[in-house]
């Protein structure tokens, strides 16, 4: 009985010890796959102030970052297949071109980048595919172009001009709106919300023609005037002193003055 | 001294460029022989010859006579170009010259039509370069904007395109270029994976569904400016969409 009873007792803890190696393995299974499927991309250039980041991405995100140094860090972390990259620095300007640099191939597989630049910096940053970030830029241009869908987000943005569009997703803008500038937010299917100060000055053309959702907030004071049935709002806020164009095509556009 | 030295002496002799001891030795030496005495006189009679002639050839005219001369002649010859010169530009300033040569008497009547009619045309071409400068209310972009009243006149008279003209030709070139992109990605689309291919079609299709959105209204209101611009937005937006996928 004793010998039995034994035996039962060792052949539980010999299943739980296999389930419990087997469920190890297994773990540090998907573990590995995920970290063999992935792999990390990282280069650093000494930069001036005012450099300016030319980024071209096939498929995956990019996110832009201010920094207080003077050089430029680029992190990428590929997915298999992975892509080639080969950044240039030519006279102050930075350039990745991922669809250039794999061309002809059949094949390739998300890139998300993560790029620190100087606050002063100007960057230009698109993707067939992929959500597309900035902060914390204050230099004289901020371009962020999907081909496809992905979401838009720029924040605490200071630059002269600044251009976001996608075909479906949302774009969110939380910066000024600088004397003399100009500023395109174009989305065929998403929602565009802008964040802008209070006492911001501009021309303002904005279109909805399907939604006819056009929510002005606080700006709507400020001489705004409706046409089309109100498929556009067109108006001059403060003196007027920047342009301000944004078009929704099914969507909404929404401004949230603080 | 023997002949042969004296008579290459004779030639400085004769032009006086001998010494007084030598001349007189020269002198001497032609007395006594006939050979030398002989080349003597030939060469005397050469240097006379030629001082005769030189003494004719090079008497100098009188310089401020023969200046005279060849002046009168140029001006005789020049006088009669200049007048014709002066008298054809006469000819040719002729209308302006009288015109404002000429003394204008003008009734009051005249005066103030004249003043009258500056001042309408002025303001109309004003207002037709205010109206052309200050972007339209409606913030519509310059092609879809309404056409001026001069752009209308210029439209009708056939000079250049109507607005309605310009619209189609944009949308025809649009299409146009649309197809081109059209045939690349499908060459290219095969070798794309699965969810690529499906992002694509997913936007595409939204992309169409505002072409084809705005072209059905367009249909029933094809004077609706705000949808005239959204349609052709869409149709640039297609044709970049493409091409950028084309590149893949």
């Amino acid at each position: 009985m004793c010998w039995k009873s034994n035996n039962l007792f060792n052949s539980l803890t010999n299943r739980k010890a296999t389930i419990l190696i087997l469920s190890v393995v297994f773990f540090f299974g998907i573990g590995a796959t995920n970290i063999s499927a992935q792999r990390k991309f990282s280069k650093t250039y000494p930069a001036i102030k005012n450099v300016r980041l030319r980024l071209t991405n096939r498929t995956g995100t990019i996110s832009v970052v201010g920094w207080n140094r003077n050089k430029v860090r680029i992190s990428a972390w590929l997915e298999k297949p992975i892509a080639k990259i080969s950044p240039r620095n030519l006279s102050g300007t930075i350039y990745i071109n991922v669809i250039k640099d794999n061309q002809g191939r059949r094949n390739v597989g998300n890139t998300n980048f993560t790029v620190y630049v100087p606050y002063a910096a100007a960057v230009d940053i698109e993707t067939r595919v992929g959500n597309l970030s900035v902060r914390n830029i204050q230099g004289g241009l901020v371009r962020a172009h999907i081909t496809s869908e992905g979401d838009i987000e720029l924040l605490n943005i200071g630059a002269k001009n600044v251009s976001a569009k996608n075909v479906i997703g949302d774009i969110f803008y939380d910066g000024t709106i600088n004397y003399g500038g100009t500023y395109h937010f174009t989305s065929t299917k998403g929602n565009i919300n802008l964040r802008i100060p209070f006492r911001s000055s501009f021309r303002l053309v904005a279109t909805a023609p399907t939604t006819r959702k056009i929510l002005l907030g606080s700006f709507r004071r400020q001489g705004m005037k409706y046409v089309g049935n109100g498929r556009r709002v067109v108006g001059r806020v403060g003196n007027g002193g920047a342009s301000l164009t944004v078009t929704n095509k099914f969507g909404t556009i929404s401004f949230i003055p603080r | 001294m023997n002949c042969e030295k004296y008579q290459h002496l004779i030639s400085p002799f004769l032009d006086g460029e001998l010494s007084a001891k030598e001349s007189l030795a020269v002198k001497t030496h032609l007395s006594i022989c006939v050979d030398c005495a002989k080349i003597h006189e030939d060469f005397a009679m050469v240097f006379n010859l030629c001082e005769d002639s030189f003494s004719e050839a090079d008497e100098p005219p009188n310089p401020q006579a023969l200046w005279c001369r060849i002046n009168n002649i140029i001006e005789n010859e020049i006088k009669p170009e200049i007048e014709a010169e002066e008298t054809k530009r006469k000819n040719k300033s002729g209308f302006l010259t009288r015109v404002f040569n000429s003394s204008w008497q003008f009734s009051p009547t005249q005066v103030v039509s004249s003043v009258l009619g500056i001042a309408l045309i002025s303001s109309l071409l004003t207002v037709v370069g205010i109206k052309n400068f200050i972007p339209s209310e409606d913030g519509l972009s310059e092609t879809n904007s309404e056409p001026t009243l001069f752009e209308s006149v210029l439209a009708k008279a056939g000079i250049i395109e109507s607005q309605q003209e310009k619209h189609d030709k944009r949308i025809a070139s649009q299409k146009s270029a649309i197809r081109y992109w059209e045939k690349r990605v499908r060459a290219r689309k095969t070798e794309w994976d699965t969810a690529l291919q499906s992002a694509f079609d997913r936007n595409l299709g939204e992309i169409d569904k505002a072409v084809n959105q705005y072209s059905k209204v367009l249909e029933d209101r094809p004077k609706d400016k705000i949808y005239n611009e959204m349609l052709h937005s869409a149709l640039d937006e297609k044709m970049e969409f493409l091409r950028e996928f084309s590149e893949l």
